[in-house]
């Protein structure tokens, strides 16, 4: 039998060697300039004129980061059973998400990426975080622009999830993850929130961005429209779903998933030595015979 | 002559439809965005499936609805009052000094609430340009085309959207045994046990599953990639990360305002254009066989090129002609329409005709 402090030294199912570590930063840190560039765009004629411009080669930026990021990680290859149960986690994230998406700020996507995040490591949690997003999207029919900005966002939750402390075990590893729940209820509607301004203000109102202006400026501006439009209603009730699901179900299905991990045994090498030359190859005849009507 | 219907495939179908967003991105005229929204509309109707995705053009529509209605009410509560032509004057109420001295309310011009209305409804027709992609394009194909480097996140993906079904199956049958030993199901002061009670054998039985997929998918030979040479992955390496180092400095020159114009859009397309040879040279490690895969022919070419044919043409009358794509809000015009850009608007709506149309479904006997 192993114990929950030997089960915790295991390695992260998909490492993140430098090279992917290394793209892994710069992709974050365009994403993120993509997220906040209204704080920072300069006033120039030629950058206003392109004010309406700007989030569109974004639009079309950000797919091609998150393909480069994704195709990184995953080019050491992905064993079966990380990719099985990458897809199962996935389709559970994304069963889970249409159960709030009716109900006013409940949303239960991030309860499991977190767990999943924490038990799997953060490059698993990373990826899962998009391909949950990603799968959700395609069973609603609500792939769009927003979706790799979402797809990034959630992939950062996961991410972080892996990298928390590993130290707590019990009671303080709860409150650790429930406190994580809830600062990235708020971080994720902040982002989205702020992915969103621009298109929802429009360029001239007075909760509108302004170009070349003070990053506090703009930062206050930006904090009245989140208040006004979400904080309270989507955020709050995202942070309480998080907290309520993490206090309640959180301990079981960490042991859930750590079974899983145990018994999947991640990182094991499996070996393919071929036959020795004496021995029969034990190969259908059907599969060596050329199939009829064909040159 | 008419095309045997077939499913077209759905890149085209996407690539029609940004070019159509493309279009509508270039102009704020409504009579133009409306028949933009009408042509993706009547495509979407002639062309599409039974599928259930295939539903979706009207959420999308919705969403569009909330947009233009969102742009409007924002310009109305928070717009502060530009603009000569004032309809109507709503009482003033002045925000303490730390909401940034916002006013809400006070006098609602014309000027505004026009410009509201063009800005929203033109980004309302991009997201319903999205929606007709999304109602058109099988989204199971879609993934079968990803590139070979996004071959093992796709494969996740699939195995994500045939498990999903399962699910449902999983929860009813805890469900059922829950309540043959006696449990209960209703909610209320014990709901969160009975949720616990769910939840746990759902997860458990989910991961028995994903363990059983992994033995088949390897016992099916999955997993058994190409070796790289070892000078490739240093290639790919080495593109991957000069180029997002050019994405890096691109964004920072569109945002900034003393840098030089080379610094801006042109490093971005560089650094784009070398992190994506990166990716395609990475993704010559996986070899593979599709089964079924989708043709491209004439049908995919001809709609294709009937939504970019709508971008290049918006393209060109905005260099031409931008005033007919921009109608006067100060003074207070009627938009008026010229010939190229309607032409523009309008040239998306021919595979509404002359793409093959969705198969049938099958008959069973």
């Amino acid at each position: 039998m192993t114990s929950p402090a030997t089960a915790r030294r295991r390695l992260p199912v998909l490492p993140i060697g430098a090279r992917p570590a290394v793209v892994l930063t710069l992709a974050s840190v365009a994403g993120l300039a993509m997220f906040f560039w209204p704080l920072f765009v300069a006033p120039t004629p030629e950058a206003t004129a392109h004010t309406a411009d700007a989030p569109l080669v974004f639009v079309l930026t950000m797919p091609v980061l998150l393909a480069v990021v994704l195709a990184e990680i995953s080019s050491g290859g992905i064993d079966a059973k990380a990719l099985a149960m990458l897809g199962v986690l996935s389709a559970i994230n994304a069963g889970l998400r249409p159960l709030g998406a009716g109900t006013a700020g409940i949303e239960t996507v991030f309860f499991l990426l977190v767990l999943a995040g924490r038990v799997f490591g953060p490059g698993f949690g990373f990826v899962l975080g998009c391909t949950s997003l990603f799968a959700s999207a395609l069973l609603t029919a609500g792939v769009g622009p927003w979706l790799p900005f979402q797809m990034i966002a959630s992939g950062w939750v996961g991410l972080g999830a892996g990298l928390l402390p590993k130290r707590p075990t019990g009671r303080a590893e709860i409150a650790m993850l429930t406190a994580y729940g809830i600062l990235v209820a708020y971080g994720f509607g902040f982002l989205m929130n702020m992915w969103f301004w621009p298109f929802t203000t429009g360029t001239d109102t007075q909760l509108s961005f302004v170009a070349g202006a003070p990053v506090l400026d703009n930062l206050h501006r930006f904090a009245v429209f989140t208040l006004v439009t979400s904080t309270w209603g989507w955020d709050t009730g995202r942070a309480v779903t998080n907290a309520v699901a993490l206090v309640t179900l959180g301990p079981a299905v960490l042991a859930v998933l750590r079974r899983a991990a145990r018994r999947a045994a991640f990182g094991a090498p499996v070996t393919i030595t071929p036959a020795p030359p004496g021995a029969p190859r034990e190969v259908p005849r059907a599969l060596t015979t050329p199939p009829r009507g064909r040159p | 002559m008419r095309a045997l219907p077939r499913s077209v495939h759905p890149g085209a179908w996407w690539l029609w439809a940004l070019g159509l967003a493309a279009a509508a991105s270039r102009t704020a005229n409504p009579v133009l965005l409306v028949m933009i929204l009408a042509v993706a509309g009547f495509v979407v109707t002639q062309r599409r499936d039974h599928a259930p995705w295939a539903l979706a053009f009207r959420m999308y529509l919705v969403l569009g609805a909330v947009i233009v209605a969102m742009r409007v009410v924002f310009r109305i509560v928070f717009g502060g009052g530009q603009g000569d032509t004032v309809l109507f004057t709503l009482p003033e109420i002045p925000l303490p000094h730390w909401v940034a001295g916002v006013r809400l309310l006070g006098p609602v011009a014309a000027e505004q609430l026009l410009g509201g209305l063009y800005d929203g409804l033109r980004l309302a027709t991009m997201v319903a340009c999205v929606g007709a992609a999304n109602a058109l394009a099988n989204p199971k194909r879609m993934l079968k085309a990803l590139p070979g480097a996004l071959h093992e996140i796709g494969t996740s993906v699939v195995v994500a959207l045939s498990v999903a079904p399962q699910l449902v199956e999983s929860v009813q049958r805890v469900r059922r045994a829950r309540l043959l030993r006696g449990g209960t199901v209703r909610r209320g002061l014990r709901g969160t046990d009975a949720l616990r009670g769910i939840v746990i054998p759902v997860l458990e039985d989910a991961m028995n599953r994903s363990l059983a997929l992994a033995a088949a998918m390897a016992s099916h030979g999955y997993g058994h990639t190409g070796r790289t040479a070892p000078r490739t992955r240093a290639l790919t390496g080495a593109l991957v990360i000069t180029g997002l180092l050019g994405v890096c400095g691109g964004l920072y020159g569109v945002m900034g305002a003393s840098t030089p114009g080379y610094l801006g859009t042109p490093l971005l397309l560089a650094g784009l254009a070398l992190a994506g040879c990166g990716f395609v040279l990475g993704g010559r490690r996986v070899t593979r066989t599709t089964y079924r895969p989708d043709p491209w022919r004439g049908a995919e070419w001809l709609v294709t090129v009937a939504g970019l044919a709508s971008a290049g043409l918006m393209y060109l009358a905005s260099r031409t002609d931008a005033t007919s794509l921009y109608p006067s809000l100060a003074p207070l015009a009627w938009p008026e329409v010229a010939l190229l850009p309607a032409v523009a608007a309008l040239v998306g709506v021919v595979p509404a005709w002359l793409a093959p149309g969705p198969p049938r479904q099958a008959v069973r006997p």
